[in-house]
């Protein structure tokens, strides 16, 4: 990075931090520190739901999965918009109604403590280590980049961040996110545009599409149905449906955003907004990913995206070997830069046997480079045992650090930890407010004064930040991070969804059907994942549905042991 | 927040008219991006 890169880069960071810290002055008891006084209007509701789904990994590892496997990943996010027409329909309203601080405070009012409690815990687990990812996430970036330590990249990148979430709160996650968010919606404009600049002259947008088409990267809707597949239409609407409702309705970390509204009708119509433009901005994401891999068919990549590892292995005993075959994949690169001009001219003929023709060819020689970066990270795992070799999180960083202007880089940096301070803040509050009302003061100390209690959520906001930093440690060699994420929430979500299920529409199901049947049910969710049976979306579902089925089957034994004894 | 469910919704008088809205343009997007990787592809 040069010099101007630093300065766009600390500036902005600083600017923000400030900004949560000022913005959010004043705070006096848990109603100001976790709900902002309930005083949010819709547009910033909105905001702070985007920023808070959207981490480093959307903007890092989204682009970097369009460039490996298409932008097939787009359908995992159709369940979104009927999801938050639900949720408006069946949570909001009674949330409001009850006043609540967060999600579970509910579920004791409808079953009992230890339902209440249990809910709490899993979403806790479930939240603490996907926050610590969502701190890993940015902090290989300035690994990769810098050489630093990746651990106490961590502990920077953590700490930071931790300073406006705990002097602030839900204010500070708000604001801060609703500005972090306008940065990094320029940044990606501008970086999307900056790819269409980059290709040659005679390659128009609409070229660079058909080509990335031609290769596979276009694939936004896959109609295919298979149970193990991870993206295709049905697992996107259905799976994502209910991880959507899991994690819009049931995830304090959301939750807790729309509880700030001022009004009920500014909650729902932050949580539409969300549904409208949720897809089309992910859409746009991935699409900058396929262009990225149109421009490396142009233009030399390297055999493996993470400059760190590549560099590791170049020092070692293992030199000459990756070298030949480096030398190797390049010399495919320029085949492939010769086939991919074929191809773009083939296309302006219309002739169908032509451009089947070119790409085929193309095709060939790329299936050929696989196989030699396959061989790289063979020889990768020989001089690092264990090492995680999948780059799919490096590709838009490499991209956008060896292509993009001074000034630029620094800002797209920035965008990364910006995207991902965002995420991880709310995540902290939501933490923290769920220790604090659903653990600390219902059931550790009830009649604290009202200081007490903030002075008290500010250190649970430090010690879960401390825990998420500790998780990050061990983050390293988990392959696509934005999956690794996914796959974490699916595994607790479908439970959680399933009690709160349960509790609107299954009202003669009482509180010890309720949590023996969540507890079976997630014990049944972890087995089937580790025995690979289903896709990590299914899970949602299948978690939810055998909490509704466990439930009631313990409820009609009850009712038949309760008729027996009489 | 104010303890009002029935509250009116902005620019429609029904919300369920909100909700086709936002059902809507899933359908319409969804029926987009098949004719766009039909067409790419």
């Amino acid at each position: 990075m040069s010099f101007l890169d630093w300065i766009v880069l600390s500036f902005t960071l600083l600017a923000i931090i400030l900004y949560g810290v000022w913005k959010s002055r004043g705070q006096k008891d848990m109603d100001s520190y976790f709900l902002g006084n309930r005083a949010m209007p819709w547009y910033i509701i909105l905001l702070s739901i985007i920023g808070t789904q959207a981490s480093a990994i959307t903007f890092l590892s989204a682009p970097g999965q369009a460039y490996t496997d298409g932008m097939r990943f787009v359908q995992y996010y159709f369940g979104l918009p009927l999801a938050m027409i639900v949720i408006c329909i069946a949570f909001v309203p009674i949330f409001h109604r009850l006043r609540v601080y967060t999600a579970y405070e509910y579920l004791e009012q409808r079953f009992d403590l230890k339902t209440r409690t249990l809910t709490s815990f899993l979403f806790l687990i479930q939240r603490g280590l996907s926050t610590g990812i969502s701190i890993y996430a940015p902090s290989i970036i300035l690994s990769s980049l810098l050489g630093w330590n990746i651990y106490y990249t961590n502990i920077f990148m953590g700490g930071l961040l931790i300073i406006y979430t705990m002097y602030g709160g839900t204010k500070a996650v708000s604001y801060t996110q609703s500005l972090q968010l306008a940065i990094i919606f320029t940044g990606m404009f501008l970086a999307g545009w900056m790819v269409m600049h980059l290709l040659p002259e005679d390659i128009r947008f609409n070229e660079a599409l058909h080509v990335a088409g031609k290769m596979g990267k276009l694939n936004v809707i896959v109609t295919d149905f298979s149970w193990t597949d991870r993206y295709n239409i049905w697992s996107g609407v259905i799976g994502g449906f209910f991880l959507a409702l899991s994690y819009f309705g049931t995830d304090q970390s959301q939750v807790g955003r729309y509880l700030t509204a001022k009004t009920l009708t500014e909650s729902r119509m932050g949580l539409l907004m969300n549904g409208l433009v949720k897809v089309p901005m992910q859409f746009l994401i991935m699409l900058i990913g396929a262009l990225v891999f149109v421009f490396y068919l142009y233009f030399r990549a390297p055999i493996n995206f993470n400059q760190g590892l590549l560099n590791q292995v170049h020092n070692s005993a293992y030199a000459p070997q990756m070298q030949e075959l480096e030398t190797r994949f390049d010399s495919l690169a320029l085949v492939k830069q010769g086939h991919v001009k074929a191809l773009a001219a083939a296309m302006q003929t219309s002739d169908d046997n032509v451009i089947g023709e070119a790409q085929r060819r193309l095709q060939a020689t790329e299936g050929e480079a696989d196989l030699v970066r396959d061989s790289a990270n063979v020889l990768i795992k020989k001089v690092l045992p264990g090492t995680e070799t999948n780059d799919t999180n490096y590709i838009f960083l490499h991209f956008v650090v060896n292509n993009l202007p001074k000034g630029m880089v620094g800002l797209l940096i920035a965008i990364i930890f910006l995207a991902s301070w965002g995420s991880i803040a709310a995540a902290l509050n939501s933490l923290a407010s769920t220790t604090m009302v659903d653990v600390y003061k219902r059931m550790v100390n009830q009649h604290a004064s009202e200081a007490e209690y903030l002075r008290m959520s500010k250190i649970w906001t430090l010690i879960w930040g401390v825990f998420c930093i500790a998780v990050a440690q061990f983050a390293t060699g988990m392959g696509s991070l934005i999956e690794a994420v996914n796959i974490l929430g699916s595994l607790f979500y479908g439970t959680i969804l399933g009690i709160f299920v349960v509790a609107f529409t299954m009202k003669k199901v009482k509180g010890n059907a309720t949590f023996w049947g969540a507890v079976l049910a997630e014990v049944l969710v972890i087995v089937i994942y580790l025995l690979n049976i289903v896709s990590f979306l299914w899970l949602n579902v299948i978690g939810c549905l055998l909490v509704m089925i466990l439930a009631w089957l313990y409820q009609q034994g009850e009712r038949m042991n309760g008729a027996i004894r009489k | 927040m104010e303890n009002a469910p029935q509250e009116k919704p902005p620019l429609f008088s029904r919300w369920a008219t909100w909700y086709w809205l936002v059902a809507g343009v899933l359908a319409a997007l969804i029926v987009f991006f098949y004719l766009f990787t039909k067409h790419y592809s």
